[in-house]
């Protein structure tokens, strides 16, 4: 098993820096993939809801919760604000749903909330791939910033940063 | 429709030795489980003669998942403290796991995918159960557990044509599961029905597997049950577990919810609660 590749769970959040590669598995919900391209640095948040209705306990389960902690956390690891840029991917929707199950479209949810906080945070988005009704399975590479997605059986690398 | 893709399956699922198998003395200790006429005290000894089965299940029964608090240390106090329902399901957990803890090709699942979605989805059918209509909770458990089994066969055939599948996914707007019927002649749930079958599982049971995904054609008697399983598919899906090649190309539908007795905020509590099932089911990956 390779020790440098660190799967992040649902409602997880984790950082790290090269060479460790960080992995995850995305229906409806978001994986934000935040980097420092200077100081080659940077984390993921798994996120399953757009905002926090409860008065929640887990921050990291929320859009508007979990980025502003992940880039607390990069900064306090030595990011800087200035040089972070995101990566989003997921927010599949079901291929059908009924009326009644307006769940079925959170997905949209969570897109709509993720891009809102990042925004607010001022941090660019370089990369969104989401929406439709495809699983994703993505590796977030820490050496140099690159995002693997593999959907619906074919892969696309991302490499800007 | 690939005619020899088709005969293909068919001759598997007609040749009971192809279909996987679950050990003889599981099969064996849930059928007496589940027979009314058989005293408690010969299911423990039936247990008790094989070793590695009465080490499992003790095992089990003192997991965080099944465990009442106190320490059991034998199978007697394991029935008396558990209940003969919960070891007909500890039993099912050791039975089923060698069939579904394995990477699942076609369906691009890595090993262990399918077999934590069955205990997400067999723990989540449990919940709404609990909640529900608490005399099926035990049914919707093992439903839920093994509701994807017939993945196991067809994997094979579905990597051979994922991309027509998933074209004719996208082309009719029908969903992944009827596109495999469309293309190889049969979906998983068929597949799955069969190896049920050969198990000798109860008509529940088939039912759960053969129409999670469609839980209005399921018969009278068994829709609640059906529905409470594809709400928990469902939900697993969305969170990204047990997700694979066929992504969220299905159908999440209101008969089911409503069958099931679910509001759309109760909906999303249960989603919300994913990473609880999740850190309950740790013990048993």
């Amino acid at each position: 098993m390779d020790k440098s590749l660190i799967n992040v769970g649902v409602a997880q959040l984790k950082i790290g820096k090269k060479p460790t590669t960080l992995r995850t598995i995305l229906g409806s919900c978001i994986g934000i993939c935040i980097y420092d391209r200077m100081n080659k640095i940077g984390g993921m948040a798994h996120i399953l809801l757009p905002s926090d209705t409860t008065g929640g306990i887990i921050p990291e389960k929320y859009a508007d919760t979990a980025i502003p902690l992940l880039v607390n956390s990069l900064i306090k690891n030595g990011a800087k604000k200035e040089y972070l840029s995101a990566k989003i991917a997921g927010g599949a929707s079901m291929f059908k749903f009924g009326a009644n199950v307006s769940l079925g479209q959170i997905g949209e949810r969570n897109i709509a909330e993720t891009k809102k906080t990042l925004e607010k945070l001022d941090i660019p988005i370089l990369v969104e791939d989401t929406g439709g009704s495809a699983g994703r399975v993505i590796n977030f590479f820490l050496e140099d910033g690159r995002l693997k997605v593999r959907a619906a059986g074919k892969e696309k690398i991302y490499y800007k940063i | 429709m690939h005619a020899q893709i088709k005969q293909r399956i068919e001759s598997i699922i007609t040749n009971i030795e192809q279909l996987p198998s679950i050990p003889e003395v599981a099969s064996k200790i849930m059928n007496m489980i589940n027979d009314p006429d058989v005293s408690f005290k010969r299911i423990a000894e039936e247990i008790s003669k094989d070793q590695a089965m009465t080490t499992n299940i003790l095992k089990l029964c003192n997991s965080a998942f099944f465990s009442k608090g106190k320490e059991i240390t034998s199978i007697d106090r394991a029935i008396v403290t558990l209940g003969l329902k919960e070891i007909n399901d500890i039993v099912l957990v050791i039975a089923a796991k060698p069939v579904l803890d394995k990477a699942i090709i076609g369906y691009d699942l890595g090993k262990g995918d399918l077999w934590k979605q069955g205990l997400v989805a067999a723990t989540i059918s449990k919940n709404i159960a609990m909640k529900k209509n608490k005399g099926i909770a035990d049914i919707v458990f093992t439903g839920g557990l093994i509701h994807n089994v017939g993945k196991v066969v067809l994997a094979l055939y579905v990597q051979n044509t994922f991309n027509e599948i998933l074209n004719t996914v996208k082309e009719r707007g029908i969903t992944f599961n009827e596109a495999e019927k469309e293309i190889m002649g049969f979906n998983h749930q068929e597949v799955g029905e069969k190896i049920l079958s050969k198990w000798n599982f109860p008509p529940v049971l088939k039912s759960i597997v053969r129409y999670y995904h469609e839980p209005q054609n399921a018969p009278d008697e068994h829709k609640v049950e059906v529905s409470i399983v594809h709400v928990a598919h469902s939900l697993s899906i969305m969170a990204g577990i047990g997700v694979g090649s066929d992504g969220l190309y299905h159908e999440f539908n209101d008969f089911a919810v409503k069958s099931a007795g679910l509001s759309g905020e109760e909906l999303e509590e249960l989603f919300s609660k994913m990473p609880n099932v999740l850190k309950q089911i740790r013990e048993l990956l």
